[in-house]
């Protein structure tokens, strides 16, 4: 498991806003675990998270841990940034896909650590957490894996 | 039963003004956008009896979209309307019109001071502005991570390139015959400029890998109207009519959030189906076409567009550029105002490229005529890449 230093202060770049609905996800970020849910039904994993299974419509699904292991399924190096982003240009968002299977989740995220011009897709990453300073969330990142 | 064909047309187009218009409103454009058409038209406000604001379309806050036209058009009930991409609005304006539901409704989308790109998200001020990190509400959205339009469809890119061994150079193909139309296109934003080279636009500033500044549309203020009318009215308005021979649209997901594996399908995805249907409503063939607008916001957009219309094959969508097809002169030019990449994306364009075609089958367009145009076809995609897609077919008599 890869756990980043806390990002600098102050954090001024867009967060996501917890609600009912996603408050096991970000309780699980905290705890060092990413969450994804899975069909109690058919087993499926479904990312991003929809009221219901998208393979069988089922309702019940329980959030579960993966390995927050992936693959690099594609990238791009972002030159200019929309707000606070563009402090920190270049940076690397990447679709990573799990290893969880069979329907593939393919998770967007920053991919940091690895120089820009060294991101290949195909690439192994995994899952990294990162505290947000003054700000009561921890996010997920992707980190060069192995 | 079938899609009417012939039954609506195409009598009414108007574009204001592109380019930086500080001195502009958003409704001020579209007014006279809605204005312009109708008098292209030969016809007045009293006449419309159906509304298709774009998704994006301007209202009152508090108001929807059909409140607010209706009101500001005089608050006269309306026939029909419709929300969506411009092509798929038309078709189902046209079904709509065969049906007796409305007889002449108006196409509408104009902006000013707005920005599509990374710059119309203004960076925090220093100092005690902004102490807070800004909360998103859609959980999964890609702004948390620095997202925005260019960066993805820079990874739709990135992950074309990888599967079918296409290069930038292959990509700045693209923007090299566009922005040679726009030259021909007095109205362009970006024809005064001259023609570019592909060199050029490798040596153009990256915005998202792979994506150079040149292989991205531009970003300016603008309006634009399309009106459409049953046979019966079509035949009393002042210009040529463009029938409209049939049309689809279809929807994906993909929402700047995540997508499936794989992107790239045999069977195609909403483009796909959109223009399949389509093309088998009108009961006409791909190599019938005359003239095209297939929507461009970026480079890898037309290569893409031109896979999953049919025109290609998967994978082969640059070689079929770099064959001359799309270029004026060849067997279906292609964006001949310059295109999203050099004529004007306004924020909303989604009906510019039906307003050339329009033009095209009219014989109005000058030095960039397609001669002899009687068959176009106009494609409109958005909401992330291909996520929503429409497609129509219209001939001039």
């Amino acid at each position: 498991m890869a756990i980043l230093e806390a990002a600098p202060a102050p954090y001024l770049k867009p967060l996501p806003e917890v609600r009912p609905e996603n408050k096991p996800f970000f309780d699980a970020l905290k705890n060092h675990q990413f969450v994804v849910p899975r069909c109690d039904d058919c087993g499926d994993y479904n990312w991003v998270p929809y009221p219901a299974c998208r393979s069988c419509l089922s309702e019940n699904q329980t959030w579960t841990p993966v390995s927050g292991d992936a693959t690099v399924y594609t990238f791009t190096v972002c030159h200019r940034g929309p707000g606070a982003f563009n402090a920190e240009v270049p940076y690397v968002i990447a679709l990573g896909e799990l290893a969880e299977q069979p329907r593939p989740c393919l998770v967007l995220g920053n991919l940091v650590g690895t120089a820009p011009e060294d991101v290949r897709v195909g690439m192994p990453i995994t899952i990294a957490y990162q505290e947000i300073p003054g700000e009561d969330i921890t996010m997920w990142r992707w980190v060069a894996r192995g | 039963m079938g899609f009417p064909k012939r039954q609506a047309a195409i009598v009414g187009v108007y574009t204001t003004k592109q380019g930086k218009l500080p001195e502009r409103t958003s409704f001020s454009l579209q007014l006279e956008a809605i204005r312009g058409a109708l008098d292209d038209a030969g016809l007045t406000t009293a006449d419309v009896d159906g509304l298709l604001p774009m998704s994006m379309t301007d209202h009152f806050p508090g108001t929807t979209a059909h409140q607010f036209w209706a009101e500001q058009l005089g608050e006269r009930p309306l026939g029909l309307v419709e929300i969506g991409g411009a092509s798929g609005q038309l078709a189902k304006a046209a079904a709509a019109i065969a049906a007796g539901l409305t007889d002449v409704a108006v196409l509408f989308f104009g902006r000013a001071g707005g920005r599509t790109g990374p710059g119309g998200t203004k960076a925090p001020e220093q100092g005690a502005a902004q102490t807070r990190a800004p909360r998103v509400p859609d959980d999964w959205s890609f702004a948390t991570a620095g997202g925005y339009m260019t960066s993805w469809y820079a990874m739709w890119a990135r992950r074309y390139m990888h599967e079918f061994s296409v290069t930038n150079e292959d990509l700045a193909e693209v923007a090299v015959f566009t922005r040679y139309h726009a030259t021909l296109n007095p109205d362009s934003v970006m024809g005064r400029k001259g023609e570019i080279t592909v060199e050029d636009v490798l040596a153009s500033r990256y915005v998202c890998e792979p994506l150079h500044l040149l292989d991205c549309s531009i970003d300016n203020d603008g309006g634009y109207a399309v009106v459409i009318a049953s046979a019966e009215r079509a035949r009393d308005c002042r210009k040529k009519p463009a029938w409209i021979l049939g049309g689809a649209e279809a929807y994906y997901t993909d929402f700047y959030a995540t997508i499936n594996d794989p992107w790239f399908p045999n069977q195609g995805k909403a483009v796909r189906k959109a223009t399949d249907r389509a093309f088998g409503l009108a009961g006409i063939s791909r190599d019938e076409i005359d003239v095209a607008g297939l929507y461009d916001c970026f480079t890898i957009t037309t290569i893409r567009d031109l896979e999953e219309m049919g025109f290609c094959k998967l994978g082969e969508g640059a070689d079929y550029v770099k064959e001359g097809h799309l270029r004026l002169g060849g067997s279906m030019p292609t964006n001949t105002d310059g295109g999203l990449l050099s004529n004007s994306h306004c924020g909303d364009p989604s009906g510019m490229h039906t307003i050339e075609v329009v033009r095209q089958l009219r014989g109005e367009c000058g030095a960039r005529q397609v001669p002899g145009a009687r068959i176009g076809v106009s494609l409109q995609q958005g909401w992330a890449v291909h996520g929503m897609a429409s497609t129509l077919i219209m001939a001039a008599d």
